[in-house]
């Protein structure tokens, strides 16, 4: 079992109780109102069975209150999901928190900035690297990449896939696009591992078919799903935090309720990735402080209030176009928010420029600040031990030193973080060993990688299995007239 | 009292009064003004506003904000234009959607913005617009530009789909397209056949003026 970082401080409130409270009265209000669309007579015939109220010409169900609460009391406060090697197995929710890997488009150039499509070697050594990556637990979809020169864009998510099975053990999400689903559930299958199923909205307020159709195959297949709306603040949510809270919410407890009707007790671990909108471009404004708060609140409602393990993708995508202080502090400041307000999961590693790029060297970096970030959250020990009052007393004033001390020898590796990618070199050290900053060290992390890391093997049955899933899912797709 | 008048149009846009713009439209046309002077008024307001975004003094919210203030002006004036047998000007006519299987409408809504506010007349199909439709949009409203949105990895070729449509329905060499999108870029687009690709709204304008001769 992957053990990530154990929460030992208390979450921080952005919001007073009442204000929780306020907040959950209109996303219920909203539900019951003005309900959520969804693009499915099978999932509309479902919610209208167990009490919602239906209108199939306009899609929407129309959610009682009552419905919400008790889906959110039977979804679990956590849940397993296992890997196909039961050292990567992940138990969310609780006190933990675990990091996910991020995803770009395309490979950016390091110093540059440019990005390109990737080709499919550096996609499987992106996802080589990420195996090795001690604090990164897990894969979202179609990552690193989700544009493979070799790979057409409808067999992007199913090849992807495969690449993380084959170059890793850690957990995978399943995607929702284009019937993805069949193809991902039968991989997973294939080597004996679950999915973190995936079902996103189209806000504002609804579901499309695909996403209804991949909730129903992934919970049909015993997969916990992993829910996520990403609204735009401005755009397809309100301009402010708490407006934005309330659709966000009602956009992910509708998904829930519908879930809890497929598959009651299916374990869910909901998704906050709300931006604000750009006022001159109109893109997200990846990086920003909005996503932090919208966050903050989040996590509060969701962990606190309705205890349901929750995961922030913020921190994912900075603006900054080029791996730098930029990208360094947009990713930091949004991941260590995430991490103190309570957050069980954050979406980190690699992602360079808005959801456009992604490098491993990034990734190896981010391996730093996910440890910076976990270990803050796990606080220190106050004990007999480590209070060291015997010592402190013994160590004469002005003149004594801990240095020489057992004490200190066994213990200062327990107590700090050293990180492997970073300059921590003296003035003069880094002037005669060449002026290394962080991403050479994390080059040199990286090559040591590829040179010498093995994932855990799947057997050869399985490999066949999976070439000949694939070319099912391409014979569908031909088919469908979509290859 | 006819440039007070005039005056108070262009006033409701950049106050973004989207409550009075009808009634003020409507009063303009009962004292007898000239429907298309009413008309350039609005779209000079609107063009004050665009001037403002392009330097970086006003920002989308602004933007959307006075064109909806000229949506609700507009019908008024047009059916006053008619009623008189007037024509009136337009840069060209665009119809502009996001294509099929893709949802994705803020840059899309931009670019439309824009073009009305650069004096084109624009027809926005919306979201999730199949190959059929943009290409009977096209064919029924002569349009003389074609635009398309896609975000989606998954969705771009649509794009290419709608291009080989036009061109089987004979009407392909009758307009300009252009394309636009996060994923899209110059190589694809001269790949598929578009006429243009741009990168940001702004730029999509300039092309769009560009092709049709009007920049």
């Amino acid at each position: 079992m992957r053990r990530g970082f154990r929460r030992r401080t208390p979450p921080v409130k952005i919001l007073s109780d009442c204000e929780v409270e306020a907040i959950h009265r209109a996303t219920l209000d909203l539900l019951e109102e003005v309900g959520c669309r969804f693009e499915s007579k099978r999932a509309l015939d479902l919610l209208k069975e167990n009490g919602c109220i239906v209108n199939y010409e306009e899609f929407r169900a129309r959610i009682p209150a009552y419905l919400v609460e008790e889906a959110v009391r039977r979804t679990p406060s956590s849940f397993l999901v296992r890997a196909r090697d039961p050292k990567n197995n992940m138990m969310f929710g609780g006190n933990t928190l675990y990091f996910m890997s991020s995803a770009g488009a395309r490979i950016c150039d390091p110093e540059t900035g440019i990005a390109r499509t990737a080709t499919l070697e550096e996609n499987n050594q992106a996802v080589l690297i990420s195996d090795a990556l001690e604090n990164l637990d897990c894969f979202p979809s179609y990552t690193p990449y989700f544009e493979i020169e070799e790979v057409e864009p409808v067999m992007l998510c199913p090849t992807s896939l495969a690449s993380r099975i084959r170059y890793s053990s850690k957990v995978s999400r399943g995607a929702q696009v284009t019937d993805s689903y069949i193809w991902e559930i039968q991989l997973a299958q294939a080597v004996g591992q679950q999915l973190l199923g995936n079902m996103e909205a189209a806000p504002p307020l609804s579901y499309s078919e695909d996403a209804i159709n991949a909730g129903f195959g992934y919970a049909e297949a015993g997969f916990p799903i992993y829910i996520a709306a990403g609204a735009v603040m401005g755009g397809t949510a309100p301009v402010t935090l708490a407006g934005s809270t309330i659709t966000n919410n009602a956009e992910l407890l509708a998904a829930v309720v519908f879930l809890q009707l497929v598959r009651p007790g299916i374990g869910i671990i909901a998704n906050d990735f709300v931006e604000p909108i750009d006022m001159r471009t109109g893109s997200p404004a990846f990086g920003s402080l909005g996503c932090s708060l919208h966050h903050m609140a989040f996590n509060q409602i969701w962990n606190g209030f309705y205890r349901i393990p929750t995961n922030n993708t913020g921190p994912a995508f900075p603006n900054s176009k080029r791996i730098d202080f930029q990208g360094g502090y947009e990713k930091t400041h949004i991941a260590m928010a995430s991490a103190l307000s309570g957050a069980n999961m954050i979406v980190l590693h690699g992602g360079v420029s808005s959801e456009l790029s992604y490098h491993p060297l990034q990734a190896v970096m981010d391996d730093d600040i996910a440890a910076i970030v976990g270990r803050t959250i796990e606080g220190f020990e106050v004990n007999e031990e480590t209070m060291a009052m015997e010592i402190i007393k013994e160590v004469e004033p002005m003149r004594g030193t801990y240095l020489n001390k057992a004490h200190t020898r066994t213990l200062w590796k327990k107590e700090y973080y050293v990180p492997k990618a970073a300059d921590r070199l003296t003035y003069q050290e880094w002037l005669k060993t060449g002026r290394k900053n962080s991403i050479d060290y994390a080059r040199e992390r990286m090559e040591e990688v590829l040179a010498t890391h093995k994932p855990t093997p799947i057997t050869s049955e399985q490999d066949k299995e999976i070439d000949r899933i694939l070319e099912e899912a391409k014979k569908y797709y031909r088919n469908r007239g979509l290859l | 009292m006819e440039q007070e008048i005039l005056a108070g149009l262009k006033k409701t846009v950049l106050d973004y009064e989207i409550e009075k713009a009808e009634s003020v439209a409507k009063d303009a046309i009962s004292k007898g003004l000239d429907p298309i002077k009413c008309a350039e008024a609005l779209t000079e307001a609107i063009r004050q506003i665009g001037e403002g975004f392009e330097k970086g003094d006003l920002f989308l919210a602004d933007l959307v904000g006075a064109s909806e203030v000229v949506k609700k002006a507009l019908p008024p004036i047009h059916e006053e234009i008619t009623r008189r047998g007037q024509k009136t000007a337009s840069l060209g006519k665009v119809v502009i959607g996001t294509v099929f299987g893709d949802i994705h409408s803020i840059g899309k809504d931009m670019v439309a913005t824009l073009l009305f506010a650069n004096g084109f007349e624009v027809i926005d199909l919306g979201v999730n617009v199949r190959s059929d439709s943009f290409i009977d949009a096209a064919k029924k409203s002569e349009a003389n530009i074609l635009a398309m949105s896609a975000l989606l990895t998954t969705t771009v070729m649509e794009q290419k789909n709608v291009i080989e449509g036009l061109r089987k329905e004979g009407i392909r060499p009758k307009l300009k397209v252009i394309v636009g999108g996060a994923p899209i870029n110059q190589e694809f687009a001269d790949r598929i056949g578009a006429d243009g690709y741009g990168s940001t709204a702004l730029e999509g304008v300039a092309i769009a003026k560009g092709l049709l001769g009007a920049g």
